[in-house]
């Protein structure tokens, strides 16, 4: 049989596969754009200023506003400045994945910082994939996060539940007993900081009577309250954030119940309890930083935030101020290391680097775990605190782990990143 | 552990907390009973009401009110009972504000009334974080009424118990008000037919001012009465507004006893379902809605409608 190619079928076929090739070809995930070295380093901040987890959204901004300020105080990175802009993700996945589309195609930033809530975190976690744009999660601390949610370009900054469970389950069991129930918020964070606190407390012997799912939104804890009166465990393993937190912490202690059982609150945000009063922290609970830790650099980071943030009512820093404000420093030290911003390059540097203790201004040294993007890092245990030096004085620090001790190894199997390849490159 | 043992606390929480509910209804049952408006500032009220009190309970209350400063040197239980006096009034001075927005909307397409409310809440709720910061707050009450109190092997709250008795006294007073003095009877004459009223010689424009800002002012009453348990945050006034809204429609627009039962079922529903299935509990009073509004369009104690005849 002959087959006849005519001009115009010649012409409509190499168009059609010019066209094809353009927008399906390896092109796709590889673009790079246009460098403008004369340019500032565009930075968008996906901070929850409003909704469940405001007041946490609003430290963390404090946070990587201050680094980026004394970024650029010291003459930038590689020579350019570093500026921002800052949307509110409204403590919502869906508006969060907005903003983050409209950040890397409308306002072409080159880098995206900030989240607390898990939903939130993995929904930017996900546009900034699909665009090859680095992102930093700096304070939502679902396990999941740096587990079955993990992206190549993600890198997750806070501990996650598991770490904090880790931390704490091992003395937990043998201090107050093996009776354990669960108070889970019920969204991906509770669920999964729950699992692992399950996990590793029956690991250490503990049994677990219940498991009681708080809906988001919560407002009277009292059914819930009774209810673990009923079941009289000796451990209340809780993993409620936000303004649900808040409410149940309340209630607790009104009800003269936070001493017995005893509460292990899986981790405490500085800004969820500062202002309350030292008598309104209740339980054990992990945190990753503390204002009143004896060692270099914490005083001084204490009257930097002071002299910058005189108005704000929270007077001292805390661990949620901590995470923004490093993870912005290591931004900016990974992209010098980089010698470019070029996404591929700032990623290769940030996995496997280590950080020192006296830098991260912790008692243990931390890394960037290459295998699941997690900063492993120490984590502290704490309680109220019986002998305040002064107001600000909340916690008592009871321990810590280091960061092999707390770390969540899960994440070595859960967590599959893409390859370097696979995900596309730019340079701003 | 027996049924009765197991059922029992949580079937009296249930009543506590559908006290509290009533409570949280009342000011928005009254104004949408006399003047067949939705109004969805209530919330805001509410919140703004908490506020109100938290500035005059303690000088760290963001507000910087000097005026305040005489009360900061009384004792607390002093200060409580101040407060729930002054603070709704504060807050019905802004609804009577907000109800003179409102005259333009009367007699045309409701519409009009549930938009403007809503704005007012959107408004109120940013105004609140504007003078106060958007960081939770805490009012400090009376140690008489802080702390648990152990009824066999379990410990209640002893606030609770003050709130569940603030609500009774609250709704009881409002029964008597409205049913035993002339100005009640107004109050329902108007709701009844206010044209009627209104030929009658009766100042409608004033009644309804009047209505509005009582209204408003129970809702600052609640807003203070439930701080202590709720917390105060700019957004808690959505926390208010949904169940209102809820009770009203399943007790029956413009009932008072509907609105007292709705607020009582509503409270035992989300006990019980806290209790034996939490994930169910805040969804629980959405179901009771959907199921009685299926059955019966006008709710619990509703009048009936011509179009039922």
């Amino acid at each position: 049989m002959k087959i006849r190619i005519t001009r115009r079928a010649l012409l409509a076929g190499t168009a059609a596969t010019a066209g094809v090739t353009a927008f399906a070809g390896p092109w796709k995930h590889n673009r790079v754009w246009a460098q403008k070295t004369d340019k500032p380093i565009l930075i968008g901040l996906t901070h929850d200023a409003s909704g469940q987890f405001a007041n946490s959204g609003q430290d963390e901004q404090r946070g990587t506003i201050m680094a980026i300020e004394e970024i650029n105080a010291k003459g930038g990175v590689l020579g350019r400045k570093l500026s921002y802009i800052v949307a509110d993700t409204e403590t919502t996945p869906s508006t969060a994945t907005r903003i983050a589309e409209r950040m890397i195609n409308r306002n072409e930033v080159a880098f995206i910082v900030g989240a607390i809530q898990s939903g939130v975190a993995n929904a930017i976690g996900q546009v900034a994939q699909k665009h090859g744009v680095v992102y930093f999660n700096t304070n939502s601390s679902s396990p999941t996060e740096a587990g079955k949610d993990c992206q190549r370009v993600k890198f997750v900054w806070d501990g996650t539940g598991a770490n904090f469970a880790n931390a704490a389950a091992a003395n937990a069991v043998k201090t107050f007993g093996k009776k354990w129930l669960l108070l889970t918020n019920d969204y991906v964070w509770g669920h999964n900081t729950s699992k692992a606190t399950r996990t590793t407390a029956v690991q250490y012997g503990a049994d677990i009577v219940d498991e009681i799912l708080v809906p988001v939104g919560t407002r009277d804890f009292s059914p819930i309250l009774l209810k673990v009166q009923q079941a009289r465990p000796d451990v209340v393993a809780a993993a409620v954030g936000g303004d649900d937190f808040k409410v149940m912490r309340q209630q607790t202690v009104d009800m003269k119940l936070d001493r017995k059982p005893a509460w292990l609150n899986n981790q405490q945000d500085w800004p969820d309890v500062y202002g309350l009063g030292i008598d309104s922290v209740f339980g054990v609970f992990g945190t990753t930083w503390y204002h009143k830790l004896d060692l270099p650099g914490v005083d001084d980071l204490v009257k930097k935030y002071q002299a910058r943030w005189p108005d704000t009512r929270i007077d001292v820093p805390g661990n949620v101020f901590y995470n923004g404000y490093m993870a912005m420093h290591e931004l900016a030290k990974a992209i010098e290391r980089a010698g470019s911003t070029n996404n591929l390059k700032v990623i290769r540097a940030l996995e496997g680097h280590k950080m020192s203790a006296k830098d991260r201004m912790q008692h243990g040294d931390a890394y960037i775990d290459p295998v699941s993007h997690h900063v492993q890092q120490t984590i502290y245990m704490a309680m109220g605190n019986d002998k305040p030096v002064d107001k600000t004085d909340y916690f008592k620090i009871l321990s810590w782990a280091s960061a092999e001790e707390a770390k969540d190894k899960n994440e070595a199997t859960d967590c599959k990143l893409q390859p370097l390849d696979k995900t596309p490159s730019y340079e701003m | 552990m027996d049924l009765v043992h197991l059922l029992l606390p949580h079937l009296l929480n249930g009543v506590a907390l559908g006290l509290l509910f009533a409570l949280i209804a009342l000011g928005f049952m009254l104004i949408i009973g006399v003047m067949e408006v939705i109004n969805l500032a209530h919330g805001s009220l509410f919140a703004l009401g908490a506020y109100f009190a938290l500035s005059l309970m303690t000088p760290d209350g963001g507000l910087r009110l000097g005026i305040a400063q005489v009360l900061f040197d009384l004792p607390v239980g002093w200060r409580y009972v101040i407060v729930l006096l002054v603070a709704p009034v504060g807050v019905a001075i802004v609804g009577m504000g907000l109800e003179m927005c409102l005259r333009r909307t009367y007699g045309k397409d409701p519409l009009y009334g549930l938009l403007l409310t809503f704005g007012a809440a959107l408004v109120l709720e940013e105004l609140i974080r504007l003078a106060w910061g958007p960081t939770e707050r805490f009012i400090p009450i009376p140690s008489a009424i802080t702390g648990g109190i152990a009824i066999g092997d379990l410990i209640y709250s002893k606030y609770r118990f003050f709130a569940s008795g603030f609500a009774i006294l609250m709704i009881g007073l409002l029964w008597l008000f409205l049913e035993k003095t002339p100005y009640g009877a107004l109050i329902k004459a108007g709701a009844h037919d206010s044209e009627m009223v209104r030929a009658l010689g009766v100042n409608l424009t004033r009644l309804r001012l009047f209505v509005f800002g009582f209204g408003t002012a129970l809702a600052a009453i609640a807003g203070i009465i439930m701080a202590p348990i709720w917390g105060i945050r700019p957004h808690v006034g959505v926390d208010a507004v949904v169940p209102a809204f809820v009770i009203i429609v399943l007790g029956g627009v413009g009932s008072f006893w509907g609105a007292v039962i709705a607020g009582l079922l509503v409270g035992m529903v989300v006990g019980l379902t806290g209790a034996f299935a939490t994930d169910w509990s805040l969804i629980s009073m959405y179901i009771l809605l959907i199921l009685v509004v299926t059955f019966r369009a006008r709710g619990l104690l509703g009048k009936k409608s011509i179009l039922e005849n």
